[in-house]
């Protein structure tokens, strides 16, 4: 077929309607989870975590799209050896780059990176949520050890991908600003303009439904696993009977605090301590006291792989059964106005469940915290 | 001295049999224990229990040197633990429960004199309390 000579004018329609949505969905999403995970309280945790899974559904379109989409679309399509990356490179320090009717070699080269940039945030990012929150589909399997190591790998990609979206903005206004086309726009309304030295599409037999169909499939049962997974016993928590005396005894003056919230050796400190318990006598005759002792010492944080147990037990060795003296709960709550602590309805640094409203069980849960306003 | 103690109960039983109540047997063996410490013991009374409940000290534990810390400076009222918690207030007319169980009162009376006055309370001291208490 002749090349016809007005071929300037001619548009190919090169990014089809999926593709482009996948691509501004993605920017939407991405752009919310880094807000929210950077700016966002800890209380909207929820949101940061379903934007996650949102961009995690998009991969596995993307991944899909790419072998059984339509020609641009494909990763066939924009793989490049080595060696044409680096001739595409010269080409371009030489002020004389050529253009692509899909992506170029470095245009590739940023999706692939995006892709799985994004994929190791969303592992990583479930590795937090299970093993430090003991929330979400790995709740079941991940320690909390290997939680904190996730989240120092989750923020370190997070501040990684925020220089590639720099890096990407200026790659496209670049080429846009070589090729005179914007490749925005192209983005928008899926057409690029055929330039001379650009061979024709030679399109793949479009099968969308196809491709979409083993998209929707693929993503509904990642779905299911995952809520499946995640109604598994989240693996930090133990099975733990009520003791009517330190319920009743503990309550009298105070909230009751969990008893995973304090090492074994604090409880048993302050369990010995009693006749001066934070300034006053809280002395209990001595069988209630050992019953009390010994159920705190089965159930103390040493039993639990939560949050707040490993946290809460590097405990300040000068007061080593307050909880409010601890490295991790001053550093926790060093933005939150002493006024609130003072004041109804919290009264008291003391008054945990005020604002954590999951704290008789423990969990500390971050969707969980309200903070309390000050009704004086 | 226990014996004397034990006839004193005795005597009061028999010198009220209507009042069976477990707020009175408390306060009766108060009494008792008052007479047996104080030959010259002659009744409680809720101004000195008012004073004792208003006044402050220096021997206890400096976070607490007043009933009124906690219970607020009437007995009607609401009071409030260290740890923000809800007290009932301790007037009977409010809490009309209050001073029937003798472990309960035992143990209160044990811990807060010895946070407050730093020592034991004497039963004189303790009945001229629940006196006022029973009284507004």
């Amino acid at each position: 077929m002749a090349v016809p000579k007005n071929i300037a004018k001619l548009q190919v329609r090169v990014w089809d309607l999926p593709t482009r949505i996948y691509h501004w969905g993605q920017l939407i999403l991405v752009a919310a989870a880094l807000l929210l995970g950077f700016f966002g309280p800890e209380w909207w945790l929820d949101a940061h975590v379903y934007v996650g899974y949102a961009i995690i559904a998009f991969i596995v379109f993307r991944l899909i799209w790419g072998v059984w989409g339509p020609e641009y679309s494909r990763f066939s399509n924009f793989l490049f050896s080595p060696k044409a990356v680096i001739a595409h490179i010269k080409k371009l320090v030489s002020g004389r780059p050529s253009h692509f009717l899909g992506h170029n070699p470095l245009g590739s080269l940023m999706v692939f990176a995006l892709i799985l940039i994004l994929a190791l945030l969303s592992i990583s990012g479930l590795t937090v949520l299970g093993g430090v929150e003991n929330q979400g589909p790995l709740a079941g399997f991940a320690s909390f050890s290997l939680g904190t190591l996730a989240r120092i790998g989750h923020e370190f990609l997070a501040y990684l991908l925020v220089g590639m979206i720099v890096a990407h903005i200026f790659g496209v206004l670049f080429e846009s600003y070589m090729s005179k086309t914007s490749l925005t726009r192209a983005m928008v309304d899926g057409r690029k303009p055929v330039t001379e030295d650009q061979r024709p599409a030679t399109l793949y037999p479009v099968r969308k439904e196809g491709g979409m169909i083993i998209a929707f499939g693929v993503i509904c049962v990642i779905g299911a696993v995952g809520a499946l997974a995640s109604t598994m016993p989240a693996s930090g928590l133990i099975a733990m009977p009520v003791n009517e005396s330190f319920q009743s005894e503990c309550a009298d003056c105070h909230q009751v605090y969990h008893p995973s919230l304090l090492p074994r050796e604090s409880w048993v400190s302050l369990m010995g301590n009693l006749s001066d318990h934070f300034g006053e006598d809280a002395s209990l005759g001595a069988d209630t006291t050992n019953e009390i002792m010994s159920y705190l010492s089965r159930y103390a944080a040493q039993a639990w792989d939560t949050e707040a147990a490993n946290f809460l037990s590097l405990v300040d060795e000068k007061h080593p059964f307050q909880i409010t003296a601890t490295p991790f709960w001053i550093s926790r709550h060093a933005n939150i106005p002493q006024e609130i602590f003072r004041t109804k309805p919290v009264n008291s640094k003391a008054n945990c469940s005020a604002c954590h409203k999951d704290a008789a069980g423990g969990m500390f849960a971050d969707q969980n915290i309200q903070i309390a306003h000050g009704q004086n | 001295m226990k014996h004397k103690l034990l006839i004193g109960v005795i005597f009061l039983a028999l010198a009220s049999p209507a009042q069976a109540g477990p707020r009175e047997t408390i306060m009766e063996l108060l009494a008792a224990e008052a007479q047996v410490a104080n030959s010259s013991y002659s009744g409680f009374s809720a101004a000195a229990g008012e004073a004792l409940f208003l006044a402050t000290f220096t021997t206890g534990k400096p976070e607490t040197t007043s009933c009124t810390t906690c219970h607020t400076n009437s007995p009607s009222n609401v009071g409030e633990t260290r740890a923000g918690k809800p007290i009932d207030p301790m007037a009977t007319s409010v809490t009309p429960d209050r001073y029937t169980d003798q472990a309960k009162v035992d143990k209160w009376f044990r811990r807060n004199c010895n946070s407050v006055l730093g020592r034991e309370c004497t039963a004189q001291e303790k009945g001229d309390f629940l006196t006022f208490m029973i009284n507004q």
